[in-house]
Order: C-alpha cells, then structure tokens, then sequence
C-alpha cells in the first residue's frame, strides 16, 4: 500500500495536466448553473405555490439533469484509468515496480473520485447564495452531496472496471456510459413495472432516480447505503482481478 | 542473481519460453541473445514479475518471484522494450515518481534521481517534457527509471533497440559503466552487442536454450569453413590439385601479394566434422605438394560469429513448426 501515495498523486496530475479535465470540469459547472439559474428563477416567479419542495430538492433530486452530466461526465474521466497505460505499455514499468495491485487500483480510484469531489465542490456556493434569501436545511443538504457523491462513486468504479477490460479508451468510455445508461433505465423500470412482482422490487433497488429523490429530501436509507456500497466495492474487487488477470495473458 | 529453472511460459496453445534454464551470477554482465521472436522478451517480463509463469521457478536475488514478489521486484531495475514513459512529465518529474514508486527514502529521493541522471547522462534534459524527447534520450531515461533506486540487478529488454550508431555507442558505453557495480541481463539480437558489452552470453530461439558460455566458449563452437593457402608457383595448377581434393566446394584466388606468390581460399562443400577436415587439409597439402608447388602457409578459416549464430539459431528454426525463427541470420 506504500505505492498508494505516488500513483494518487500522478494520476490527478496526469488528469489536470490534460485540457480533457478543464473542459469537462467547465462543461460541469456550466450545465449546473444554468440549472440552478432556471430553478432560483422558477422559484422566484412562483413564489408561495410549491411551496411541497425547496430548491435545493428541485437542484438534487426529481431531475434528470443530474444523471445527464453524470452520464456526460463520468465516462471520460474514467477511461483513461488503465486502457491508456495498457496501450501505451506503461503499465509494464508500473507493474514491475514493487507495487500491489489493489494499491495501484484503489490510487486511482482515490485519484478520480477526489477529482469528482473537486468538480461538485464549486456548487456549495449555490448553498451560500440560497442562504442569502432563505433558510436551508443542512442535513437535507449534506444527504443530497452524500448521495451525489456515492452515485457518482458507483459509476466511477464501474467506470474503471471498463477500463481496465479494454485497451481502447474509446471502447471503455461507451461501455461505461452503456452500463450507466442501463442501470438508470433498470431504475426507471420501477415506474412501469406492477407493485408487488420481483422485477418491481429488482428496479426499485437499483433506482438511481428514486435514491437521489430521497436523498434529495434528506433521507439517507441504508438499503441506498449497502446498495452504493456495493456498486463501489464489487467493481473495484473485480479491477484488482482484471488487473492480477493481465499477467496471464 | 537470477536464478531460471524449467521456465515454461505458454499462451493460450501456443509455447513462447519451453524448459528454459541458466543462471546469472553476481557482477555478471549477460546477453540474453536470440533472433525476434525467440522469447527474449517474454523471459525478461517473467524475470521482472510482469508476467506470470506457466511452470518452472525464477529467483531474483533469492527471491521466488511468484512467492516473494515484492521483494524481487525491490531487487531489480527493469527497462521494457519499448521504454514506456509518461510522456506529459517532465524527466525528473517522472523519475522522481518512479524513486518514491520503488521505495526510495524521502531524504534520499533528490539525490537518488540526480544521481541516476548522472549515471545515464541525461541531466540536461532533466526540465524537458517526456513527449519532447528524442528516441535516444527517452532509451537513456528509461535506464535512468531501471537505475534510481540503485537495484543489485539491471534487466533492459534490447536497451540499444532502434537508435542511431553514436546513440548506441553512447548507451553501449553506459551499460559498460553499469556493469561495474551492478548485475546486468540485457537482451538483444545483434550479435556485436554483445561482444561489446557483455562477459557472457546466453543463446536462445524458439524459447529454448541453444548455447550459453563467455563469449570465447561461444567462439570455440564456430566450425572451420575452409583453408587459406599461400603457394609458390603457377596459379592455375594449384587452383586445379585444390578443386580434386575431395570436401572442397569453392576454390578462389585471393589477393597476390608478390610475383609468383599466390593466396587461394577454399570452403568446404558441406559441413564436415573435424576428421573430415583435418583429412581433407592432409589431402589438399599433399595435393598441391603433388602438382610441383611450395607450400608456404596453410591456415583454417572459421566461420564468423554471426554465422555461428545463424547456425545455432536457425537449426533450431527449421525443427519448428511455428518458422518463429525465421530472422536468425539478420
């Protein structure tokens, strides 16, 4: 584990040395505040008439724009994780230097979410400026970044497990963005399927949409827990596989 | 230092590395010399702990790699083949990377990187960007990767693969330097490579092992090729008594260097056995002596060391079934 601290570090500068992170980190940030502008503006003109939801639950939750970034997002910065090192042969010097291979991927999976944290960190301002004209609530507040940052975790390992299964980055930005792409429409599929069947409950688990909703409105549900919890945990298991798996090949 | 026994390494159905075994001692400076394909650079990989073994143990430094593979990868300094390299990093950005990478102590870390630039002489270049660099810098930066933290042992996969003469000579001279304080296993397939650099030398092709021995052993194996003979008198009946003699094939008259004095070099018609041509040179004196000529001097001819090469490795070539070595001679 002594290899975590190198490699976490050459991978956030690898990433921000590249015009790739400034341009997704400035596309982020503009889609967010046109959407929090459009809501603020929303909620100005109507005043007292919905007054069931604040702004900050329109922002985080019952929106499909957060899943667009994050579907727009999270693909290219995980695909350069491990095809680019495979392709240009760098993990050959990477992997004979005495490192393991869970520290190698859990450096970089560190790497990249620290880069997430990074591109949602300018959005608390959206806090500060609602607290100019109004009350917030900050435990509704820290579930919905807490909920943010585990659905953008999961997708983050699924992320790097296809990059570690392929050596185009190409290839693994559209799995990644087909598996993300999958598991919301599994979600949606709650709303179509009947209440009470086994397909209904399989969709409900996995709905990325209903969890953000709920921790959205500040409700952190340890069902969602164990549920991110696993969508973190079982891809990187399996990248630390993929990885030891390379030498065989 | 390096310790290959049975080594078997196979992908999918196909036999890259079969029962390779040879050891590397301590302050040892090897060729590992094979034609492209031979399986050179699979071996180096398993030797580095890239790649996993089918069968058969690799110690480095006493350590099973398989088992203790930390530590041998700790012991050893690794060049791959085609010196991967970051390139959005500087040169002692990346190298300083790679020291805290390979366990060098953060006090030392500056000096381990100035040190190993030294040692590969590419300190001018330290603030360059990788990407920048020319093909013979990024080989030199990739031995300054495989030296930063001062392994015992130094494994580089074709290290002067692809450079311009001077590049080689330049590294060729570094590796030399290396070879005093450092093991060294390098592999290559030209052969004067190794003649330059190396106390011995380990053959391979088709993955298994062909020769290996100090480069003299090595020269002992080449065969005689033919005669060379100074005559004393005519010319034409010398080159007539040396095409009756039987087993010689090519008779042609080379340079004269005096009126009425005459070199001929003769080869053999086939490969003969060393009765054979120890017989065949009684036969050629006698004949020449027989036609009325004085002999003056009669010498064996060997063959060089890249036909030796192209011996060991292309006989093996033809009794495979996969042709992998098929470049031997070049």
């Amino acid at each position: 584990m002594r290899s975590f601290w190198p490699i976490y570090k050459r991978e956030l500068f690898a990433f921000f040395v590249t015009p790739l992170a400034w341009v997704l980190i400035t596309v982020f940030l503009l889609v967010q505040g046109m959407h929090f502008f459009l809501l603020v503006d929303h909620f100005a003109s109507a005043g007292q008439q919905i007054s069931d939801q604040t702004p900050l639950q329109a922002f985080f939750g019952n929106t499909v724009l957060l899943y667009l970034v994050l579907f727009l997002l999270v693909p290219p910065m995980t695909m350069r994780l491990f095809a680019e090192e495979r392709r240009s042969g760098t993990i050959e010097s990477l992997m004979t230097a005495p490192v393991s291979s869970v520290g190698v991927v859990l450096a970089k999976y560190a790497a990249v979410v620290t880069t997430y944290v990074a591109m949602w960190a300018p959005t608390v301002l959206y806090l500060v400026i609602l607290r100019q004209t109004g009350e917030i609530d900050w435990n509704v507040a820290a579930s919905a970044f807490l909920g943010v940052l585990l659905v953008g975790g999961g997708y983050l390992a699924l992320g790097m497990l296809m990059s570690a299964i392929t050596k185009s980055q190409f290839l693994a930005l559209v799995l990644t963005a087909m598996v993300i792409l999958a598991l919301f429409i599994l979600g949606v599929g709650e709303f179509v399927t009947r209440e009470g069947t086994l397909m209904h409950d399989v969709c409900s688990h996995v709905s990325v949409w209903a969890h953000m909703n709920d921790f959205a409105s500040g409700v952190v549900d340890s069902r969602r827990l164990v549920f991110y919890g696993s969508l973190i945990v079982l891809p990187l298991f399996v990248t630390v596989r993929a990885v030891d798996a390379w030498r065989w090949g | 230092m390096i310790s290959v026994q049975h080594l078997v390494k196979r992908y999918g159905s196909k036999v890259a590395v079969d029962d390779l075994s040879f050891e590397v001692d301590k302050g040892e400076v090897v060729g590992f010399l094979g034609p492209n394909g031979a399986g050179k650079s699979t071996t180096l990989r398993v030797i580095a702990g890239f790649l996993g073994l089918t069968s058969g143990t690799v110690k480095v430094a006493g350590h099973d790699i398989t088992k203790e593979s930390l530590e041998a990868r700790q012991k050893l300094g690794y060049m791959p083949e085609a010196v991967p390299l970051y390139p959005e990093m500087r040169v002692v950005e990346y190298l300083t990377f790679r020291a805290e990478l390979k366990r060098v102590a953060r006090a030392e870390r500056k000096r381990a990187v100035w040190d190993a630039m030294g040692k590969a002489n590419v300190r001018d270049v330290a603030n360059v960007v990788i990407g920048h660099l020319s093909k013979g810098y990024r080989q030199r930066v990739g031995l300054a990767d495989a030296l930063v933290s001062n392994p015992p042992l130094l494994v580089l996969d074709e290290p002067t693969a692809g450079l311009d003469p001077n590049q080689i000579r330049e590294v060729r001279e570094v590796i030399r330097e290396l070879g005093k304080e450092h093991t060294v296993l390098l592999s290559t397939h030209i052969l004067s490579e190794v003649e330059a650099s190396c106390s011995r030398v380990v053959v391979i092709a088709g993955g298994k092992l062909v020769a290996s021995g100090t480069m003299d052993e090595i020269a002992k194996k080449r065969r005689s090729a033919g005669l060379f003979v100074m005559v004393r008198g005519d010319v034409d009946s010398a080159l007539a008594a040396l095409r009756g003699v039987e087993g010689i094939g090519k008779v042609t008259p080379a340079v004269r260097s005096e009126e009425g004095i005459h070199a001929v070099r003769c080869s053999w018609q086939k490969k003969l056995d060393e009765t054979q041509v120890a017989r065949a040179t009684e036969q050629a004196v006698a004949a020449l002596v027989g036609a009325g000529l004085s002999v003056r001097e009669v010498s064996p001819v060997k063959s060089t060391l890249e036909e030796l090469f192209g011996e060991l490795t292309g006989a093996r070539a033809e009794s495979d079934t996969d042709g992998s070595g098929d470049e031997a001679a070049a």
